[in-house]
């Protein structure tokens, strides 16, 4: 840890917190009876854990999905504890977890709706005012200008009825398809990398891989700080079995890298090149499970042209990206060729990373005795060419057979606590419907309009704008209406002054949230969420659990529920027959959902056995659930008696695509004026933007703000002192931040890491906004920038 | 010293071990005599081992963040065994945790336990936590085990808080030597009585 952080407390507090007025402490019989005098005091009248009513809940924050009991008491949440009952988390949560209960309590909660004037005053007003001139803004902006013209955002923090509500609002009701949600920015290239090979979203692994595998690669992925319970799955395996090897291939070394067996440095962007290095190693050495490859695997290639593609931020794609890949045919002879550029040299010239190290990597994989799994997050979904490297990820799985076996997986890990089970699995994403359906297909609309029991052709063919292009068609003013939950853009969109936007500019701003937020500064109209257990909610996390959970303690003021504005608003708009539900909705409009899931390999739970159990993972079929997807003996839905079969790639003829995928530069590379790379990213104590996180004292207290990470050698040949300030500067803007040296991430030479989550230090003013090619999520780990010592 | 006194000491939580050795050190530095509270807060107010455990938590059985800077040191370099005593510092009590999750599991301590840079909140915060139960550690009669007043998940290394140097006097055992705590010390998870079906 940086010595320099010492500074940051005066000797009077450090004195207190350490206790060190030692006479304080001092026990004679006479402090003994003050103690105790005081203990009496204190005790009475207090609660027991026992005396709370406790109710489980998944975590509010990341992905894991940690299972939590909360305790409440006379309408307060006022402990936590971690569920032992919970499969995920078996009773151990991470420090975000531990705080949980005090997000709900911060000061200025947001309690009221609250309108803006033109001269920038807010008005509380009624709610009924508020749905009113939400509906006649969304209605007004929809005859004057078209669905095409009104927007709704969300989040991958929506449970599964607001996501639900969303889109069957928008989708169903406004025959819009502009509905997005921040997944975009996070899970979206996961999303098509298992698209594109197996023809449906999410793992087939599942935890328990943790202390099934032998080997963790983890791809730009760091989990000691982002998925923190996980990671100590891996560690409690590794202790057990000491033969367990944790590799870690990254930008720059972090906690995850001092546990790990192997670390692996490689340049930004390259571990195209590295992943295709190991296949090339894989094939030359005759390491492919060739026998697998012939009864499961078809291969493709899409477009490699680099002038096609382009990076979605440079000259006509600086509007609007709208690439599209194509599928030709490819064969593994044709492969064969392909990788032949691939020669440890060549690759350890673009990676950086020694060829020892390389082929240490392709025996890993290629070894068939030892269980693999491959693990990865931002490092690989926020790439300029993202779903090629969840693709090059998963080739390798598949290539050498390691897939659908416990312990041998690639296991994409989410960052939201509902990226699966709402973004990707209702389908809150501008050109999806529920359970991996797309809007672009007829018979899925027809589905859709099945079940919503609506006109056929109500559903609109064209995808609507991604996360991107939705804010660049509001910020151009061709989005006119737009609706915001759960989320902060305005912190968390790359390029952001690019989107400053004053109210009163003649576009209307919906945004709902539990906490004032730079969006929430932007915003025309300000409604108050309720949030995590003050309403009945559902999340999907990572390894595909569904996590149900009760509303336990009522919203404070006059906060609602997500799904509720938006079901009060459809109302007004005519649209009421969307939810026609009567009193508590909330079983009838999952049953609703459920229903697009069954029978095809997405099967949900019931409500009754979700409420009931610690959640389930689906495919759930006859009440039982399914650890490991296309897996013979354990998938309901494979009829072969033994191996894996790929039954969701009908296109594919049931089986999975392996993608020749070449290795493409980053979009912006460090030049003589801007010499360093920066990467962004979290830290184990905030969660995105902070908005929750900061108001718990604990956690704020820990990390108060934004820094820059420097190498020791730049810091020293820039004179940059630690806890000095320095100037990040990059093409878009500027900050300036605290230089941190050694500290709990270490960048190599030549490269800085800022995190993202703090709103008054917005490290997203510099960042680019490049996207990848097919999933249009954007790259935050690799811009260029230069520093700046200030004098 | 009463019975009652002596029970009423004995419902004191665990404490911090580091402020045994600030006792031993007052102990050696002064005469009993002059050994009398002094006020660490700004209203006067003395805080006992209790209180200090509870100044560090959110609630009661959130993990206490830490109470110095960072060192630069492995934590378990100095929080093992029985602990060590760091100077101008304070006690560094050994980790409460088994030494299977010290090695496994929990082997990354700044997953749950924080170090802080600053006490300025970012806003306020209006969160009444679970306080600790104070009243908890009681006997059924004088001479019955102690009912354990605290979760023992995650705790499960009672010697770490209840015995050697780390121990305060009023929660250390007089029988370090019998190894099976939970055999006459039981954990509480319920206040509620029992009572016979349908009565």
């Amino acid at each position: 840890m940086p010595v320099d952080r010492r500074k940051t407390l005066d000797r009077r507090s450090f004195i207190k917190m350490v206790g060190a007025g030692a006479p304080v402490a001092a026990i004679s019989c006479r402090d003994r009876d003050a103690a105790d005098r005081l203990s009496d005091q204190a005790g009475a009248g207090d609660l027991r854990p026992a005396d709370l009513t406790w109710d489980k809940a998944p975590c509010r924050f990341c992905g894991t999905g940690c299972g939590v009991e909360v305790g409440v008491s006379q309408g307060k949440v006022m402990a936590v504890r971690g569920d032992e009952a919970s499969p995920v988390n078996r009773g151990l949560l991470c420090v975000k977890g531990y705080h949980l209960p005090a997000f709900l309590y911060g000061e200025d909660r947001l309690t009221k709706p609250q309108r803006r004037h033109a001269d920038g005053r807010l008005e509380e007003i009624s709610w009924d005012e508020a749905l009113n001139l939400i509906a006649e803004n969304f209605q007004g902006t929809l005859d004057q200008h078209g669905p095409e013209a009104v927007a709704v955002y969300g989040s991958g923090q929506w449970t599964v009825f607001d996501g639900y509500a969303a889109l069957k609002w928008v989708k169903g009701g406004m025959r819009s398809n502009n509905l997005d949600p921040n997944a975009r920015l996070c899970m979206a290239s996961a999303v098509t990398g298992f698209m594109t090979q197996f023809g449906s979203d999410e793992p087939m692994g599942c935890y328990e891989d943790f202390e099934a595998g032998d080997d963790f690669v983890l791809w730009g992925n760091n989990m000691a700080e982002m998925h923190p319970v996980l990671f100590s799955r891996i560690l409690e395996h590794k202790r057990q079995d000491p033969g367990v090897r944790v590799i870690d291939i990254g930008t720059r070394r972090t906690p995850t890298s001092q546990c790990a067996d192997l670390y692996v440095e490689m340049q930004p962007g390259s571990d195209l090149a590295l992943a295709n290095g190991i296949l090339h190693l894989l094939m030359a050495q005759n390491r492919l499970d060739l026998g697998f490859i012939q009864e499961n695997i078809v291969f493709r290639r899409g477009i490699e042209d680099l002038e096609t593609i382009g990076y979605g931020c440079f000259d006509d794609q600086a509007e609007r990206y709208d690439f599209k890949d194509q599928a030709s045919e490819s064969t593994l002879e044709e492969m064969r060729a392909f990788l032949a550029d691939y020669t440890p040299s060549r690759v350890a010239e673009l990676s950086g990373v020694p060829e020892a190290q390389i082929r240490t990597l392709a025996d890993l994989y290629g070894d068939s005795r030892r269980g693999t799994v491959s693990l990865w997050c931002m490092g690989v979904n926020q790439h300029t060419r993202g779903t090629w490297m969840n693709n090059l990820i998963n080739n390798l799985h598949l290539l050498t057979g390691k897939i659908g076996r416990p312990g041998n997986n690639p296991l994409s890990l989410t960052g939201q606590p509902s990226a699966c089970g709402t973004a990707r699995e209702v389908g809150t994403l501008a050109n999806r419907l529920p359970a991996d359906m797309v809007v672009t297909k007829e018979e899925h609309r027809r589905k859709a309009e099945e079940i919503w029991r609506l006109e056929a052709g109500t559903i609109n063919p064209k995808p609507g704008y991604h996360a991107v292009d939705m804010f660049r068609a509001f910020a151009r003013g061709d989005v006119k209406t737009m609706w915001i939950q759960t989320t902060n853009p305005w912190v968390s969109l790359p390029n952001l002054h690019r989107f400053e936007r004053r109210p009163g500019d003649g576009r209307f701003l919906v945004v709902s949230d539990i906490y004032p937020t730079p969006t929430t500064a932007v915003a025309d109209l300000i409604l108050p969420s309720a949030a995590w257990v003050e309403r009945e909610g559902m999340f999907g996390n990572t390894e595909r659990r569904t996590q149900h959970w009760n509303q336990m303690v009522p919203p404070p003021g006059e906060a609602k529920e997500d799904a509720w504005q938006f079901i009060e608003v459809a109302k007004r708009m005519g649209m009421g027959h969307l939810f026609p539900w009567q009193g508590d909705w909330h079983q009838p409009m999952f049953e609703e959902y459920r229903s697009f899931t069954l029978g095809i390999g997405k099967d949900l739970a019931s409500y009754e056995q979700l409420k009931s159990t610690r959640g389930m993972r689906w495919p759930v079929v006859d009440g039982k659930e399914t650890r490991y997807r296309y897996a013979a003996g354990h998938d309901p839905y494979v009829e072969k008696s033994e191996g894996v079969e790929f039954y969701k790639a009908k296109a594919y003829g049931k089986k999975a695509a392996v993608w020749l995928r070449p290795y493409h530069p980053p979009a912006e590379v460090p030049d003589a004026d801007y010499p360093f790379w920066l990467s962004t990213g979290r830290v184990l104590e905030h969660w995105h933007t902070g908005s929750m996180t900061r108001r718990i004292d604990q956690l704020h207290q820990a990390v108060p703000k934004a820094y820059v990470e420097i190498n020791r050698a730049d810091a020293l040949e820039l004179g940059i002192g630690p806890g000095e300030t320095v100037r990040l500067v990059s093409r878009r803007g500027s900050i300036d931040l605290e230089a941190h040296i050694d500290g709990r991430g270490q960048p190599p030479r030549g490269s800085v890491f800022v995190p993202f989550f703090d709103e008054s230090l917005k490290i997203n003013e510099l960042t680019l906004d490049a996207m990848d090619n097919i999933s249009k999520e954007p790259d935050y780990k690799k811009c260029s920038v230069r520093l700046e010592r200030l004098a | 010293m009463t019975p009652q006194g002596r029970h009423r000491v004995r419902r004191f939580l665990p404490a911090v071990g580091w402020l045994v050795v600030c006792w031993l050190v007052a102990s050696c530095s002064t005469e009993p005599g002059d050994r009398v509270p002094v006020p660490d807060r700004d209203d006067g107010v003395v805080k006992t081992a209790a209180h200090l455990r509870a100044d560090r938590r959110l609630y009661d059985g959130a993990p206490p963040v830490i109470p110095h800077p960072p060192f630069g040191a492995a934590c378990i370099a100095c929080h093992h065994r029985e602990g060590v005593a760091v100077p101008d510092v304070g006690f560094a009590p050994p980790a409460p945790h088994s030494s299977e999750a010290l090695a496994g599991t929990m082997q990354r301590c700044q997953q749950c336990h924080i170090f802080q840079q600053t006490d300025q909140p970012y806003v306020g915060n209006s969160f009444a936590g679970l306080r600790q139960d104070l009243r908890s550690g009681r006997r059924l009669y004088d001479g019955a085990p102690p009912v354990l007043p605290h979760q023992v998940f995650m705790r499960e290394n009672c010697t770490a808080c209840h015995s050697g140097a780390a121990a305060r006097e009023e929660i250390r055992t007089s029988h370090p030597e019998r190894p099976n705590c939970q055999q006459c010390h039981v954990e509480q998870t319920t206040t509620a009585r029992f009572e016979l079906p349908g009565g």
